[in-house]
């Protein structure tokens, strides 16, 4: 064999999979299309400033002295210490119209407090909703993390209750302000489904990470932690290209055997480890032959999540001369979430939510003294970008661009006038620079039947393994947990077989 | 009692694994989805395009349009003022340079690159001398982002043009009349003779027909009697012209001098950077000339460079590592081959390289010794990961 192990990808689930696997002594490959590591998680340059692509709130990460789950995985692959972390007081300030501007702590008990002070007829109710979801997180962390053998209903009443009902439904029964259940639950955001088709579980341990744990970003943003992956598995031996797409996985008996590279050189090796998606692998990437029936009526029960359209814009000022106070902002037109969701699918801009985040403000080096960085995004489905006449594209792309800026404009005046630099990315462009169907960034839709309780990646061929959205969730923290759990997995087959054949 | 007896316990499971099921059974069928996603793209950014010289004509003595044709019949969408990389092989070497394309993209049928000879220019002589109507070449699709922007730009804009630089411009202007567009642009084109002048008549007569498109002319070395505009543009030449500057972008392209003096004479007239737009920088055409250059390290002087499975190449201090590759038969991806795509990035492993100061390299790519290859140039022997 070539290679122990090869990984296609240097995306998020690709980088940490291919540093754990490098690190415990693995021959390791590491496949990459495009000519830098991070897929998303990445950066660009346009005139003076470096823009970060995709990384807004890492969620997961914990101070130091306390520690969280993402910190923990970092800290095994030894690139902790050497990034400068930054730590956001705020979760987020929320603007609906002229109805709601509210700035949330990340902060269990201030972030009560404001939500009171707004809305007081709903105050115990307030109170209730993040004890549950405090209950709720307190009892999924202790079943899964210690594994209790006698977790049961009377034990852990609100897991069991709550797990699996629409965000919606709890939010209902808690509050009757429909500003209020927006205010709480605009997260939504950042896995895809409004709060009526999203399950609380992915609701309340967001928030509940975010509150505890606080929201971070980095120093030389998410390149910077991409870039410190990869130099820790080039230093424990593993081996890189880039500009090398795999083209096709080679699979023998159910076995997989090895992988071709797009440059027509064939590579053998018994455990593949991709970051590309479920879908290109099973569709485009095995010989039809050997994709098990059973492992495309698998597919076929989930859908393609959205994409986004994404702004990235430098400004020619300081945030606050316009208004931006604060790194996280969403924009809302409505309380109607469902009507939200239903403008995903739409090319234009009109009832979209609109996340502004403004690095700045938590980091000034983001950007040369006197400008801002700012990233815009709207989450929108990739199939309806598919089929609009090309010639046509650079303009609807602006006029999108337009319509979002004339809403931004709204609640910061004077935005448009600072722009200096604007790159305006379609799903087009994330299917290009990510190669995901759709453009996807999140991976397939979270519907409650998508969560790895029911759909858990395992494939059907052997040494095949999947790390990243497409293994589970989407965004960062998901996706980096992802590759060191494949990796964990591979380790495991590799040591089993070894074991066998002695 | 395992996992997944455990979740079964959860309110609503036996539901949801119904509706899983349900879904399954009546699911998507990607299989026969397969390669949209790459087709879509495809549309847009081909890896590369295959091109038929339809037509080539003489612009003046110096400069000549190739018109080209899609051999495929299709051509992706371009903004007017991006560029092609076209590809050539020339004595065995294969390299590649960008040239902007001239034509308007109101119509998809050719796109017109218009090439002006180089003083011993390796591809520029080729494409003017050797190459023939008929004759098949390869490119990038379209890049770069030196183009309008409905979105920031406004509708009065200045165009500053250089010799050759022209030819973006000319997409726009091209774009803008036959599509009667709403926008106001007034072009100052600075040659150093009048028969220098590329795209002379045609201005001309586009500035005749359409009140939204003003042509001046700026000869640098007018003969006795010129009659026209003479000097060099800068910020008294622009004010006489245009008047005030508050409110207009400028668009500005031509040889690397131009904008290391057009820029600043902008920037003293009070224009903010945010209103001035340029084109990438290309290459210095004497890099040992550059303010930065370490004065020990003479133009001639010669490296090795070592590649990750052993090769050893020659490398001159003058050149780009990418050039030196291209010469060795490597073959790196490139595109602007101005130090700002970042699409010729290689890791350096050690030794030391000179990088203008116009080369966009991420902040991370600097600290882990990533250099673009087309704009770093060999101080020592190096080793790269390639
Ligand atoms: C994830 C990602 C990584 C990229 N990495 C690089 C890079 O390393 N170097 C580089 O020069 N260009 C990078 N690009 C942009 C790309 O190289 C091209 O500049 C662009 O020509 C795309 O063509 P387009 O305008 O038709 O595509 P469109 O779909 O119209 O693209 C929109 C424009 O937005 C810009 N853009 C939008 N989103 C991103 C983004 N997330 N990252 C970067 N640019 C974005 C692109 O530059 C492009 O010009 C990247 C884009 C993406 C999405
Ligand atoms: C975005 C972009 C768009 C462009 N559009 C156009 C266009 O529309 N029309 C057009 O005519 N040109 C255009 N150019 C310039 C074009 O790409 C070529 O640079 C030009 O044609 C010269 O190439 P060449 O191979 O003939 O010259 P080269 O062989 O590259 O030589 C150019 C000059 O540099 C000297 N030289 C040669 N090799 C080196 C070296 N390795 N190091 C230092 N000096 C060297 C030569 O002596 C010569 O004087 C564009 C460039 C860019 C970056
Ligand atoms: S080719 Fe664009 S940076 Fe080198």
């Amino acid at each position: 064999m070539d290679y122990d192990v090869v990984v296609i990808g240097a995306g998020n689930g690709g980088l940490t999979a291919a540093c754990s696997l490098a690190q415990r002594g693995v021959k390791t490959l590491l496949l990459e299309r495009h000519n830098v590591p991070g897929g998303c998680a990445t950066s660009f340059c346009r005139g003076r400033f470096e823009f970060e692509v995709a990384l807004h709130q890492l969620s997961g990460l914990g101070p130091a002295e306390k520690p969280g789950p993402l910190r923990h995985t970092l800290s095994k692959l030894g690139v902790v210490d050497q990034l400068e972390w930054v730590e956001m007081d705020n979760l987020y300030r929320l603007l609906v119209r002229d109805d709601l501007d509210i700035t949330l702590k990340a902060d269990r008990e201030a972030a009560i407090q404001t939500l009171q002070e707004r809305f007081p007829a709903e105050k115990d109710n307030i109170t209730a909703y993040f004890d549950l979801v405090y209950q709720f997180c307190i009892e999924l962390i202790t079943i899964y993390s210690s594994r209790d053998p006698e977790a049961t209903p009377e034990k852990y009443p609100a897991y069991f209750e709550y797990a699996l009902m629409d965000t919606q439904k709890v939010l209902d029964k808690f509050f009757t302000d429909p500003l209020l259940k927006l205010a709480v639950s605009i997260y939504w955001g950042y896995t895809g489904l409004p709060p009526a088709k999203q399950p609380f579980s992915d609701m309340a341990m967001l928030l509940f990470s975010y509150l505890e744990l606080k929201p971070y970003h980095l120093k030389g943003g998410s390149q910077a932690l991409s870039a410190a992956i990869l130099e820790k598995f080039l230093q424990s031996g593993g081996e890189v290209r880039f500009n090398c797409g795999a083209s096709k996985i080679l699979v023998e008996d159910g076995r997989v055997t090895g992988v071709v590279t797009e440059h027509g050189e064939t590579i053998s090796t018994s455990y593949i480890i991709s970051n590309a998606s479920t879908i290109s692998v099973y569709t485009e990437m095995i010989e039809p032959e050997h994709v098990p029936a059973e492992q495309l009526k698998k597919l076929g029960g989930s859908t393609i999540g959205p994409s986004s359209i994404t702004l990235y814009i430098g400004l020619d000022c300081e945030p606050q001369e316009i208004g931006i106070n604060e790194t996280t902002n969403f924009l809302c037109a409505s309380t109607d979430m469902e009507d939200a969701f239903t403008a995903c699918w739409e090319i234009e801009s009109h009832n979209d939510y609109t996340l502004v985040s403004c690095y700045n403000i938590s980091d000034p080096d983001i950007s040369p003294p006197g400008t801002s960085q700012v990233c815009i995004v709207d989450l929108k489905y990739g199939e309806s970008w598919l089929n609009i006449p090309p010639h046509q594209y650079f303009e609807l792309k602006e006029k999108v661009a337009g319509q979002i800026l004339d809403r931004v404009e709204h609640y910061f005046p004077g935005f448009r006038e600072h722009i200096e630099e604007i790159e305006v990315a379609t799903p087009i462009t994330h299917m290009r620079f990510l190669g995901t169907p759709g453009g996807a960034i999140y991976g397939f839709d979270q519907y409650a039947k998508d969560n790895n309780m029911f759909t858990p990646p395992r494939a059907l061929i052997k040494g095949l393994y999947f790390a990243g959205a497409w293994a589970g969730m989407g965004g960062f923290q998901p996706t980096l947990t992802s590759g060191t759990t494949a990796a964990r997995q591979v380790l495991k087959d590799i040591k089993r077989q070894a074991g066998v054949e002695i | 009692m395992s996992i997944s007896e455990m979740q079964k316990m959860i309110n609503g499971h036996a539901r949801i694994a119904e509706e899983l099921e349900i879904c399954r059974k009546y699911g998507i069928d990607y299989y026969s989805q397969r390669g949209k996603w790459t087709q879509a793209v495809e549309k847009y950014h081909p890896r590369r395009l295959e091109l038929r010289v339809s037509e080539k004509f003489a612009e003046n003595a110096d400069t000549t349009t190739l018109r080209l044709v899609s051999t495929s019949g299709y051509f992706p969408p371009f903004r007017a003022g991006q560029y092609i990389n076209l590809f050539v092989e020339i004595d065995g070497i294969c390299t590649s340079r960008p040239y902007s394309i001239s034509s308007s993209p109101a119509q998809n049928a050719y796109y017109d690159l218009t090439i002006r000879r180089v003083p011993n220019g390796f591809v520029s002589d080729y494409l003017l001398d050797e190459i023939k109507v008929g004759d098949v070449l390869a490119s990038t699709g379209p890049a770069g982002h030196f183009y309008y922007s409905s979105i920031h730009h406004g509708n009065e804009l200045v165009f500053l043009a250089g010799g050759s630089g022209i030819t973006p411009l000319m997409s726009m202007i091209r774009e803008v009349t036959d599509r009667n567009l709403h926008r106001n642009i007034h072009l100052i084109y600075g040659v150093r003779k009048p028969q220098e002048a590329i795209f002379h008549e045609e201005l001309l007569i586009r500035a005749q027909r359409h009140s939204n498109f003003i042509y001046d002319l700026a000869v640098s070395e007018p003969e006795p009697g010129y009659e026209g505009i003479t000097g060099f543009i800068d910020a008294d030449l622009i004010k006489k012209q245009i008047g005030d500057v508050s409110g207009k972008t400028f668009f500005v392209c031509g040889p690397r001098e131009m904008y290391s003096f057009c820029i600043p004479e902008l920037e003293k007239m009070g224009v903010p950077g945010r209103r001035i737009r340029r084109e990438v920088f290309g290459t210095p055409a004497e890099v040992t000339k550059e303010p930065a250059w370490p004065k020990e390290v003479k133009a001639d002087a010669e490296f090795t460079v070592k590649l990750t499975r052993g090769q050893v190449i020659n490398a001159r201090a003058d050149e780009p590592l990418l050039t030196a590759l291209e010469r060795a038969g490597i073959v790196v991806e490139n595109c602007c081959r101005s130090g700002e795509c970042s699409l010729c990035r290689v890791k350096l492993q050690s030794g030391k390289v000179f990088q203008p100061s116009t080369a966009l390299v991420r902040k991370s790519d600097q600290q882990s010794g990533y250099v673009h290859s087309c704009a770093a140039y060999p101080l020592t022997d190096l080793e790269i990961l390639l």
